[in-house]
């Protein structure tokens, strides 16, 4: 029947439409009560009644016009909205007459809700957004993993990846890609591009459209064709100029031409996301890995797959298994040991910072809570001083229900102001913290504060105006009406209250101390963290990259003739003659690692192996870095191609391949480079360095004379007392003597490269400390707030204690043993949290056990200094309450 | 006011409804009048609980009211049943039968019982 919902919605209708002028409709209410009444007085004296008696009669037989006009105006409007708005009127002007309260208990919510909405939008961007590709859900990373040899997941070769492409069931489609930088030249100043080197199904395994022209086609992947070139739109418009003829014509890189065939929107990233305006090359036709296309061995490639739709992980587990073991039982050599594994590609980008940002995502949520107890404090003792107002309220016939709405839409109005501020504040976080974020953060330029971002907070401030309205709520519903009309507002306090009161102080205080605690454990990794000595003094190096062409610079005679001649003008310059060329560089450029076999040695059982990283350094890099030699000689001039090969082997090495031997003299056979097969004798061991950055345990390291290893390039560095700015333009100069199309890039201080690398321990340790004190200041105000109030309360007992003879400090001393007893159940309930919470964050600590008993007791003490400061205020005011005033007070 | 019956407030729609159907257009106060009429007084209300009805009738657009002058020359709001209005009293009254049926033999049983 159809009648029922048109009635209900026409209802609804002309409740909207009365709710718009109720006046009218209440004046139209009047006139018919009226009227009604005339006729009914006509009626009873025509019966014969007197006038005044038949007018009482009709108002009996019409009933009382007040309720009635009542009952009118709830069935004609919108009476929920009206109390509500009715609430929020009488709420406002409620926070209007008590500034104070108001602006501590908005500011203490803004503080909370910025903050966490800030980390949330960094969370949510980085750790639980969806990756901006079609159906990102599907795309996994494929990696290769060696459990034999501890190696947890590393890349794919590309023969294995040609063969896994062609063989499996469960993938869709599967790319393979790498990253170098090559020199782009001839629009301009030589420059350095990030160039992303992928398979032909790169484009197509994202399902990514081009901006303009084509994406690879399949014959583009094969050995032979001609080179093409993908460009972003960033790197269109930067270095291009955004020229539309650019699709079809050609770009030098590394002096060799590819043609442009397409243009990436500038939303396309992958797969460093950071990269911002790279451009993409068939692997087939790369300078420097499209010769290593064949070979099996190595582990390069970072693999990337469509999941089928609808199939399962155990399928895809299975199918990975089964294709592992083909590869092993096919090419044993290169493949026994390891396996094939998948990683949700989201989980890859992300997996890394995801439980630092958890762990602080916890931290300000745990600010946001102390915040909410404070506030809820606060309202407690509000509503101890209103319980008269509320008494009257229910005398005069407010049900429990309606004085729970009423004091609910006070909290919410609050929450919702707060949550305003909050929003604010927390635009303002994120634009601090951008500028702050550390530069290896996945997806960083995805963080903002977004609708969605926005709803959080909003939800927050909802969830947050229940959590501390709620219990105020309810006891100020529950207060006894009769005592307090009786006794005025001097009562109201049940016990039940003050316990609550004192519990969500205690609260504060445990809560209060999980932050500190894990402030504290952080400051302290980190302080152990960058007081590690990195094994090299860093002071007064500048470091310069330089990378060579490699169809320009194709043979390691020309690399090393290219490093001898730079390093010989470099050395003629004033001041900069402590220079040396090294690659990699420590700290910041990723590390070699080889495997290495020594001389007169049996072999190693199968699966493992002795490994290394490897190091090409010029004779005085030693001396210029200032790594210590413990024995034997560093490299000088003479160890060139020719002369016998050498190696100088760090502590390190020495203590895990050679114990309790000489390992001078030693030789050693390195697999790489290709052209150096052939041992090694050991002639130096030098001091550990910390290559990879300041947290981890020196590696064996092997250092090889650049003349008898060279690369493409690498790192200049110049010990020297002259300023950064004049060396680089010295640098510059002098390598472009040598060719004017080289350029030098990433030219910084040692001391700068060590300060980037502890970066994101730097970001988490300031946030987390920055939210220990904001939990600190709170906790005090909670402490403040609690005791003060305690102590007006009792100004009446204090002022008898007195008078009886009480001395000033033993009331002193009650009100701090009160305080004292708040702090300790504050803080047996805060070790163990603390404990837990620590433990969660384990992962962020270096050098220091979870549960450091200094770190802890250091902070209960700190603690319990910081509450008796906050109870010393109102302590003293109860000192000097005379007993005079106080027993005349009330 | 023990005395006066508690009536349903669907029961009094109802009653309005029939009234207006029977009687055409009429005021509030005719509308009271005509019930405890037809009720022969046994069913004495306060006549003010109308009003609640007329306003859930007007609401559900099943009757419509306007101003006119009555009888004795009084300005009075006068209520007319409204076309929706007449098809949901003929489903109300069928479904009043039927209910006032069905509570009526299970009341005899328990009497019987």
């Amino acid at each position: 029947m159809l009648a029922r919902p048109f009635a209900a919605l026409a209802a609804l209708v002309s409740r909207i439409r009365v709710w718009a002028s109720p006046r009218a409709v209440d004046q139209e209410f009047e006139n018919e009560m009226e009227s009604h009444l005339e006729l009914l007085t006509e009626e009873n004296v025509q019966r014969g009644m007197g006038r005044e008696e038949a007018q009482r009669a009709a108002r009996l037989k019409l009933g009382g016009v007040t309720q009635l006009k009542q009952t009118n105006h709830e069935l004609q409007g919108l009476p929920f909205l009206e109390t509500f708005l009715q609430d929020v009127r009488f709420a406002l002007r409620m926070l209007r007459k008590n500034p104070g309260f108001t602006a501590v208990a908005v500011l203490t919510l803004a503080l909370g809700i910025g903050a966490n909405t800030a980390i949330f939008s960094v969370v949510y961007a980085v750790v639980l957004k969806p990756l901006p590709y079609a159906r990102a859900e599907q795309l996994v990373h494929v990696f290769a993993a060696n459990a034999q040899e501890g190696i947890a997941g590393t890349g794919i070769s590309y023969a294995n990846f040609a063969d896994l492409r062609a063989q499996n069931h469960i993938f869709t489609e599967m790319a393979a890609s790498q990253f170098h930088q090559l020199t782009l030249t001839g629009h301009g100043e030589p420059a350095i591009v990030d160039v992303f080197v992928v398979t032909a199904e790169f484009f197509s395994l994202f399902e990514q459209k081009p901006l303009a022209g084509r994406a690879f086609l399949p014959d583009d992947g094969k050995p032979g064709a001609p080179p093409v070139a993908v460009l972003s739109e960033n790197l269109w418009r930067v270095s291009f100029g955004a020229d539309a003829k650019i699709i079809g014509s050609s770009i030098v890189l590394d002096k060799r031409a590819f043609t442009v065939v397409g243009i990436m929107p500038a939303g396309f990233r992958y797969p460093a996301l950071t990269a911002n305006a790279p451009l993409w090359i068939p692997l087939a036709q790369d300078p420097l890995f499209g010769s290593w296309l064949p070979r099996r061995g190595g582990h390069w490639m970072r693999v990337t797959a469509r999941l089928k739709p609808g199939i399962s992980q155990v399928q895809v587990q299975a199918e990975l298994a089964a294709l592992s073991a083909r590869l092993a039982t096919e090419f044993p050599a290169e493949n026994s040991g390891w396996t094939i594994h998948t990683l949700p590609l989201l989980q890859m980008i992300a997996g890394n910072v995801k439980p630092s940002l958890l762990v602080l995502l916890g931290a300000v949520g745990l600010v946001l809570l102390i915040a909410c107890a404070n506030i809820a404090n606060l309202l407690l003792t509000r509503a101890t001083s209103r319980a008269r107002e509320m008494a009257v309220r229910s005398a005069l016939g407010a049900g429990r229900s309606r004085i729970i709405r009423q004091l609910l839409s006070e909290t919410a109005v609050l929450g919702l102001l707060g949550g305003l501020m909050g929003i604010a504040l927390a635009y303002w976080g994120v634009q601090s913290l951008s500028s702050m974020l550390p530069a290896d953060l996945p997806r960083a330029n995805e963080i903002r504060v977004d609708h969605f971002v926005l709803g959080f907070a909003l939800l927050l401030s909802i969830l947050a105006s229940c959590g501390f309205g709620l219990a105020p709520a309810l006891f100020a519903a529950d207060s006894n009406v009769q005592s307090s009309l009786r006794e005025g507002g001097r009562s109201g306090e049940s016990g039940k209250q003050r316990r609550t009161r004192g519990f969500l102080a205690a609260g504060e205080i445990a809560l209060a101390m999980v932050l500190l605690v894990a402030a504290g454990l952080l400051l302290r990794s980190f302080a152990n963290l960058v007081s590690m000595s990195p094994g090299f003094d860093p002071a007064h190096i500048v470091k310069a990259d330089i990378s060579l062409p490699q169809f320009q610079y194709s043979t390691p005679r020309q690399w090393a003739a290219f490093s001898s001649e730079l390093l010989e003008h470099i050395q003629a310059e004033p001041g900069m003659r402590d220079s040396a060329f090294v690659v990699p560089v420590p700290i910041g450029q990723g590390k070699i690692n080889l495997g290495f076999e020594i001389v007169g040695s049996p072999p190693l059982s199968a699966g493992s192996s002795r490994l290394a990283d490897y190091v090409s350094v010029s004779p005085d890099y030693f001396r210029v870095m200032g790594i210590r030699l413990l024995a034997g000689r560093e490299f000088n001039g003479h160890d060139i191609m020719p002369s016998p090969r050498v190696t100088v082997i760090s502590e390190a090495l020495a203590r895990r391949y050679f114990p309790n031997q000489d390992p001078l003299g030693q030789r050693l056979i390195f697999g790489f480079p290709l052209d150096s097969a052939g041992a090694r004798e050991i002639v130096g061991i030098v001091a550990d360095v910390r290559d990879m950055d300041l947290g981890q345990a020196p590696e064996p390291m092997m250092y090889v004379p650049f003349a008898q290893g060279p690369f493409w390039g690498g790192a200049l560095v110049v010990k020297s007392s002259l300023s950064a700015s004049s060396i680089a333009a010295t640098v510059r100069a002098d390598v472009r003597k040598i060719d004017r199309d080289l350029p030098v890039t990433d030219v910084t201080t040692m001391s700068e490269l060590l300060h980037a690398s502890v970066e994101q321990p730097r970001f988490r340790t300031f946030l987390l400390g920055t939210f220990a004190a904001m939990a600190l200041v709170l906790a005090a105000v909670g402490i403040f707030g609690v005791i003060s109030y305690s102590v007006s309360r009792r100004t009446r007992e204090i002022g008898i204690r007195v008078a009886l003879g009480s001395s000033r400090p033993s009331i002193l001393r009650m009100i701090l043993r009160e305080t004292l007893t708040l702090t300790l159940a504050g803080l047996a309930l805060g070790v163990p949290c603390a404990l837990v919470a620590s433990r969660l964050a384990k992962h962020m600590l270096f050098g220091i056990s979870a549960s450091d008993p200094v770190t802890f007791s250091a902070v209960a003490a700190g603690l319990a200094v910081v509450a008796a400061l906050a109870a010393y205020v109102p302590a003293r005011r109860a000192m000097r309450v005379d007993p005079m005033i106080a027993l005349r007070h009330e | 006011m023990a005395d006066k019956s508690d009536i349903l407030q669907g029961t009094l729609d109802l009653m309005v409804l029939k009234t207006l159907e029977a009687m055409g257009p009429l005021h509030g106060y005719g509308i009271a009048r005509r019930i405890e009429q037809i009720s022969e007084d046994a069913l004495q209300i306060n006549q003010g609980t109308i009003y609640a009805s007329l306003v859930r009738l007007m609401q559900k657009r099943w009757i419509s009211g306007a101003w006119g002058t009555s009888d004795n020359n009084r300005k009075a709001k006068f209520y007319s049943i409204t076309k929706t209005g007449k098809k949901q009293l003929d489903t109300e009254a069928e479904n009043w039968e039927r209910i006032s049926s069905v509570i009526g033999r299970v009341l005899g049983i328990a009497g019987r019982g």
